[in-house]
């Protein structure tokens, strides 16, 4: 009950005038670069971030926040009628979105992603609203131990469900570790890995690294598709949207077993991309109409709608109530909050209840007003799609260049962004993931200073990790987390091949 | 051509020459345990060991499973025509400032690809340019690097 007095107290805030514009601004800002092949979620969130400087905490989140919606809304939308996912979340929903829109019926097939996200964003709220503030009370007891097991806990579960190979998960975050650890070290003073390059002493800001990573990146890789637009029809039938969103009860079952996948997905670091790719595998698995999936069964658009959805809301859950963001947009996120002046963690629930819930109440808000102007924007963003990408291309490098330029008047930055770019590029093209490297700059520090916190308090014991029982379960899961890859392909290899490969 | 062996083995020897950056600079910092607790080069010492084992690893399993071909020459030439343009606009801007280079950048693609006249490509270059003026210098207050070029003119 305490929840929904303070949720109430949130709307509040939220239904301010002044905040619904900055909605409606964000989640247009959003649809645009979640559009774009080449711009993306955490992209957008970093470049907006330097204008945020100078508002309210609580406006500037919802700016933000915003945008992360309307680019989650805009991915799906290039997905299903051109068949190009404009965000990485959104492949998994080009497999039965794009044919049936091929089949003449692109209205029912954005109706269907559009009412089976918002169903997956609603459940995460509500995850959150009931979850965040006791989850958040609970971290007020953790110590720098129960910290850095929790930290722990969240890269193993990276490295242990996040679909890519583990190895190579574990070289993408332990550079992020290394790029958060560059210049001046919070404990002692010294400054470290600069590298010899004196400039370096200010560090590796994660804006440029999502710069190069995910915008210079993807460019890249898109370039190297050279997709092919084909258009289709753009015009959205508003009777059989209706008609749609009337009948999507029918998959009651499938969108609240995808809601569930993108929830767990997203408070433990998995991540809106593997969220949508396992919610599909597993609907395709239990389906009856499984021979109809990949040919525009409806059920292969709600499963992963409404898991990256749920994974990309329920991402800020962990960010709100113990400062470990859940998906690479939510750390951008959480640095603009370090920024300003905003200690992410329990004690935001304490000292800025207008700000927690402020940002709770415009969740909901948020997504209602990007499901309406997703809708009445379809055929604005879809005429984007013909600007021929040599066009697209240039404008992509200049505003990345200047974006990672801003963040310190830098010209180093700009040469660091242009360096990311190619890793990112080689990264994605040999399935190393992206996002816990952009995690790992944004809580290296965070996890390393808990780190040193324990030793200091155990003398250098790390008998302190296996001292309390809460502790001591954080780490166990976190390593049975880590060692989940090697028993799947132990327990694969044990058992008879008696299934046939999809 | 490149082939998936030789992408799996630059980008391992990448991310391991990274990693043996980070040991060797960490040994500076010291290592281990000291009065005033863990000393500022062992984590970093730690998860440099992590990348340097990890990308060998990756450099085996990358040379013993890599798929034939990623890249065929089609596809490296797009990469290219990306790639070499954005470096070149990177490049310049020390020399001649983000707005020129900017300005040259969109008018080199627009001309490349010849679509429309050199005048339009032209009045677009110039538009970019102004749009990044109005946008960061005037409405936000960041100022973009003049170059060399600036500084010769007195901006």
């Amino acid at each position: 009950m305490e929840n929904l007095e303070a949720l109430m107290h949130g709307f509040g805030i939220a239904l301010s005038g002044n905040h619904i514009f900055l909605m409606v601004i964000g989640v247009l800002l959003g649809i645009l670069v979640g559009v774009l092949p080449g711009l993306g979620a955490p992209n957008g969130v970093s470049l907006l971030l330097p204008l945020t400087f100078g508002m309210q905490p609580v406006s500037a989140i919802i700016l933000l926040s915003s945008m992360y919606w309307g680019a989650l809304f805009g991915g799906s939308v290039t997905s299903i009628l051109f068949n190009i996912p404009g965000e990485p979340s959104s492949v998994a929903t080009t497999f039965d979105g794009y044919p049936m829109a091929r089949d003449g019926r692109p209205t029912t097939a954005l109706a269907t992603a559009f009412g089976s996200a918002a169903f997956g964003a609603l459940a995460g709220v509500v995850l959150i609203t009931l979850a965040a503030s006791w989850v958040a009370q609970v971290a007020l007891a953790f110590g720098p131990p129960e910290y850095f097991a929790v930290y722990f806990l969240a890269f193993a579960s990276f490295i242990g469900m996040g679909g890519s190979p583990p190895i190579k998960t574990l070289v993408s975050l332990a550079i992020g570790f290394a790029l958060a650890a560059v210049g001046i070290d919070t404990v002692s003073g010294s400054v470290r890995l600069t590298m010899g390059i004196d400039e370096m002493v200010k560090g590796v800001s994660f804006v440029v690294a999502v710069m190069g990573l995910f915008g210079i990146g993807e460019l890249m890789i898109a370039v190297e598709e050279e997709f092919h637009v084909k258009a289709i029809s753009s015009r959205v039938e508003w009777r059989e949207v209706f008609r749609t969103l009337v009948g999507l009860p029918k998959h009651g079952w499938a969108l609240l077993r995808s809601a569930a996948i993108g929830c767990w997905m997203g408070i433990t670091p998995g991540g809106p991309t593997a969220a949508s790719f396992m919610s599909y595998g597993i609907a395709k698995r239990l389906s009856p109409r499984r021979a109809n999936f990949g040919k525009g069964e409806p059920e292969g658009i709600v499963a992963p709608e409404a898991a990256d959805h749920a994974a990309g809301t329920s991402a800020l859950l962990p960010m709100l109530s113990l400062g470990i963001p859940g998906s690479a947009t939510a750390a951008v996120m959480m640095g603009g909050l370090m920024i300003w002046g905003l200690n992410p963690g329990p004690m935001l629930f304490v000292e800025q209840k207008d700000f927690v819930w402020g940002l709770i109440a415009s969740m909901y808000l948020g997504n209602v007003v990007a499901v309406v102007l997703v809708l009445l924007t379809v055929p604005i963003f879809a005429a984007l799609m013909r600007v021929p990408f040599f066009i697209i291309a240039p404008v992509i490098v200049i505003i990345c260049t200047v974006g990672a330029y801003s963040v310190s008047n830098s010209y180093l930055d700009v040469m660091l962004m242009m360096g990311f770019g190619v890793l990112g590029y080689l990264f994605k093209k040999l399935h190393y993931p992206l996002a816990p490297l952009v995690l790992a700059i944004v809580i290296g520090d965070k996890a390393e200073d808990a780190f040193r916190q324990s030793m200091l308090m155990s003398k250098g014991s790390l008998g302190i990790f296996f001292a309390k029982p809460l502790v001591t379960t954080l780490i166990l899961l976190g390593a049975a987390l880590l060692l989940m890859p090697t028993i799947w392909r132990t327990i694969g290899r044990m058992m008879p091949r008696s299934e046939v490969k999809p | 051509m490149v082939s998936g062996r030789s992408l799996e083995a630059t980008t391992a020897l990448i991310t391991g020459a990274f990693g043996a950056a980070v040991i060797v600079s960490s040994l500076d910092n010291g290592i281990g345990w000291s009065a005033a607790g863990v000393e500022s080069g062992t984590f970093p010492l730690i998860v440099g060991l992590v990348i340097l084992a990890g990308s060998l690893f990756n450099l085996v399993q990358g040379w013993l499973h890599a798929r034939a071909v990623i890249l065929g020459p089609s596809e490296f030439r797009r990469l290219a025509t990306l790639f070499v343009p954005a470096a070149v606009f990177v490049g310049v801007i020390p020399l001649i400032g983000m707005y020129p280079a900017a300005a040259l950048y969109v008018f080199g693609a627009l001309a490349w690809h010849r679509r429309g006249s050199l005048l339009l490509a032209a009045v677009a270059a110039i538009g970019a340019a102004l749009a990044l003026y109005l946008m960061f210098e005037l409405t936000f207050h960041i100022s973009m690097p003049r170059g060399a070029l600036g500084t010769f003119f007195g901006f």
